[in-house]
């Protein structure tokens, strides 16, 4: 019963796009980290990552939202504005790091909120 | 190994390196008038070269890309450029004619440098200080 409740499509593709934040996460610190390095290519979550989720989350199958991998992989659209071929741009990659601070700070909200409701469906009241 | 702070091992070797380099550039500072080093020459201006590293080595058979980096500074190279000639007869280490042999540092180049380090040390930071506010509310699920 309870299995249930965490087993909603909704539920399981907030966990989903946690993890996925915090895999951003990692490929920016990356490419902070690389900032300097010569023909270091930015990294980045892998573009057909989104699509493929929208995809799923249509058919609200639990199972295979959760059995979604999300990867990583270079940026490719990601064009170098200098000699060293690297393709790391320091203010676009901090508001990318802001951006994804947001949605992981929105998701951890969902995933709390589900949980903040079956505390009070449980015990009736909201603390 | 799961890191509670997603992304620590590159930041933290960027810091590293960032650092490393801030060393180096105040040294070349620090010697720009150094006319005898241990070698007996003129201080040769000193400079850092930054490469990435798979962080996991065990993922060494993933595709490129897939995994995150790291940063490290594999060999501080001697900068080749010939020393400036001053002529300063009076000074201990001129040569016949007069010259001095004195350290090529540019004092503009270094400064630059020094700032793009520590731009890029305050960049990292901030993913760091990011990755511990996600870590903390990442904690707090399922608190009110």
């Amino acid at each position: 019963m309870i299995e249930g409740l965490f087993n909603q499509p909704n539920y399981v593709a907030a966990k989903k796009l946690l993890d996925v934040s915090e895999m951003r996460h990692e490929a920016i610190s990356s490419n902070l980290a690389n900032i300097e390095t010569p023909h270091y290519k930015r990294l980045d979550v892998a573009p057909n990552f989104a699509a493929q989720l929208s995809q799923i989350v249509q058919s609200r199958d639990p199972q295979s939202i959760s059995e979604l991998k999300p990867e990583l992989a270079i940026d490719t659209s990601a064009i170098s504005s200098r000699k060293d071929g690297n393709t790391v741009q320091l203010e676009s990659e901090l508001m990318r790091l802001n951006q994804n601070y947001l949605e992981n700070q929105l998701e951890t909200q969902l995933v709390s909120g589900s949980m903040l409701r079956l505390r009070l469906a449980i015990t009736g009241r909201g603390s | 190994m799961i890191n509670i702070l997603s992304g620590i091992d590159s930041t933290s070797s960027a810091l590293n390196a960032e650092r490393i380099r801030m060393d180096v550039v105040s040294q070349n500072i620090a010697n720009v008038n150094t006319t005898r080093g241990p070698d007996g020459k003129p201080y040769a201006r000193h400079q850092v070269v930054f490469e990435a590293v798979l962080g996991d080595q065990l993922a060494a058979g993933s595709p490129p890309g897939s995994r995150p980096l790291e940063v490290r500074v594999p060999r501080v190279e001697i900068d080749k450029r010939a020393p400036r000639q001053v002529y300063q007869p009076s000074h201990p280490h001129a040569d016949a004619n007069g010259m001095v042999a004195m350290p090529d540092i540019n004092m503009y180049e270094e400064m630059v440098d020094l700032m793009s380090a520590s731009r890029a040390y305050e960049a990292n930071l901030s993913a760091v200080k990011t990755a511990r506010s996600m870590a903390l509310q990442a904690l707090a699920i399922g608190k009110r």
